[in-house]
């Protein structure tokens, strides 16, 4: 029974929880608090796949009480089963961490070579260490992180952006950077690698990297207001993508809309969201441990076979 | 003075004289501004060269440093990197950064193109 609990409670996070929630409008009004919920769906997950190959065979002995070696040889292969996705995860992590940071520090070198920040007057009076600017009529701006991060703006940018506007860029991006944003996309890329292809499934990914931008977009409109943000938005986007009809509008047209209206009006950051989504974060990983593995422990330790 | 600004203006020197230099080239274009010793030109060439950014020749029994690519050549290449877009598809995985808005790899490219047919 506990497996069988489990297992659909696995599938109902990984197939139908992530689609409900990446077209829900209400994490655009606790952000960081989806984020976790996000995260703890993904876990979640991941607890109830282990749960089910653990639980499945003992629960099955029981049933059908098979002799002792049958139970040695399925409890051995729950356990096989269990390792593996544990070390596919954690090799999938490491990959793609390993792959960012060798990527990263190879970007951060060629940024610092090319870089001719002191050629640009119009830079804001409270330059951050780490800002670089790349020559070039295309504007744009990123940021590198690590532990020695980069915020990157173009020759383009810095002409088409007044100096508000290129303070609430270098906020927005800063806000990336200092609460390390990178590492919880990494997080969730290495999920989506791990997971099998037919399983796979990008929308937690879409949403977390809309939720992250949202975040910093949050933490720059703090900093210097709304106003200069959403305006340095819509320059940088409609200067590089040209505006096209909603119907065909991609996923990227998509996300600015839905930022830029964010930032339109007033903050509709709600304390009550947050604290609703943080306590569904926490119930998913704390209720099912409770309700269902705790007991299927209790009985497994006294019945396994080894 | 940091090395990875002594890097970039040796790296400055290399893009602007359009043809390859000796350590003695660099050194005499550098130390106009500053008191430089030559071993210190040495070290950051050969860091440079290390990784892979400048190519070393030897011509007339002394070592000639040139750019591996020219200074327009490595944005273009720095920028597809930061979009994701570049050719190593093991490492597009690996998000690299975050952009404000989102550029489209196609106005990038075409405006990469734009870029390098100006004289």
């Amino acid at each position: 029974m506990t497996a069988l609990l489990l297992g659909a409670l696995g599938l109902t996070l990984s197939l139908a929880v992530p689609g409900i929630l990446a077209h829900a409008r209400w994490p655009g009004r606790a952000p960081v608090a989806a984020i976790v919920l996000w995260q703890s769906i993904t876990l979640a997950g991941i607890l109830c796949a282990l749960g089910v190959v653990l639980a499945g065979p003992q629960e099955l002995i029981d049933e059908f009480g098979s002799g002792k070696p049958v139970g040695v040889a399925a409890l051995i292969a729950a356990l096989a089963v269990a390792t593996l996705i544990i070390i596919r995860l954690l090799v999938s992590l490491a990959g793609v961490s390993y792959r960012s940071r060798t990527r990263r520090a190879r970007h951060r070198m060629l940024v610092d070579l090319l870089d001719s920040a002191e050629r640009h007057g119009a830079l804001p009076a409270e330059v951050p260490d780490g800002l670089r600017v790349l020559d070039g009529p295309l504007p744009f701006a990123y940021c590198l992180p690590g532990r020695r991060p980069r915020v990157v703006l173009s020759g383009g940018a810095l002409q088409v952006l007044d100096s508000s506007q290129v303070g609430a860029v270098i906020a927005h991006e800063q806000a990336h950077l200092r609460y390390r944003h990178d590492l919880v996309m990494e997080s969730f890329t290495a999920f989506y690698r791990a997971v099998p292809r037919p399983l796979r499934s990008r929308a937690p990914l879409d949403a977390v990297h809309l939720l992250l931008e949202m975040a910093a977009d949050d933490a720059a409109r703090q900093r210097n207001g709304a106003e200069p943000l959403r305006s340095a938005l819509s320059v940088l986007s409609d200067a590089v993508s040209p505006e096209v009809p909603d119907e065909i509008a991609s996923g990227a047209t998509v996300e600015r809309h839905r930022r830029l209206d964010r930032l339109a009006g007033a903050d509709t950051r709600s304390v009550a969201l947050t604290v609703l989504a943080s306590a569904m974060a926490a119930g998913l990983l704390v209720l099912p441990t409770v309700i269902l593995v705790v007991p299927w422990l209790d009985r497994a330790l006294t019945a396994w076979p080894l | 003075m940091a090395l990875g600004d002594l890097e970039r203006d040796v790296m400055r020197q290399l893009w602007d004289a359009g043809e390859p230099l000796t350590v003695r080239q660099v050194h005499e274009r550098l130390s106009g501004e500053r008191g430089l010793a030559y071993t210190t030109v040495m070290t950051v060439l050969d860091r440079l060269a290390k990784k892979g950014v400048v190519t070393q020749q030897k011509a007339d029994r002394a070592y000639r440093y040139a750019p591996a690519q020219s200074r327009e050549e490595m944005t273009a290449a720095l920028m597809l990197d930061a979009l994701g877009t570049a050719p190593d598809a093991a490492a597009r995985d690996a998000a690299l950064a975050h952009f404000v808005g989102r550029i489209d790899p196609s106005a990038l490219e075409a405006a990469i193109e734009a870029a390098k047919r100006r004289p």
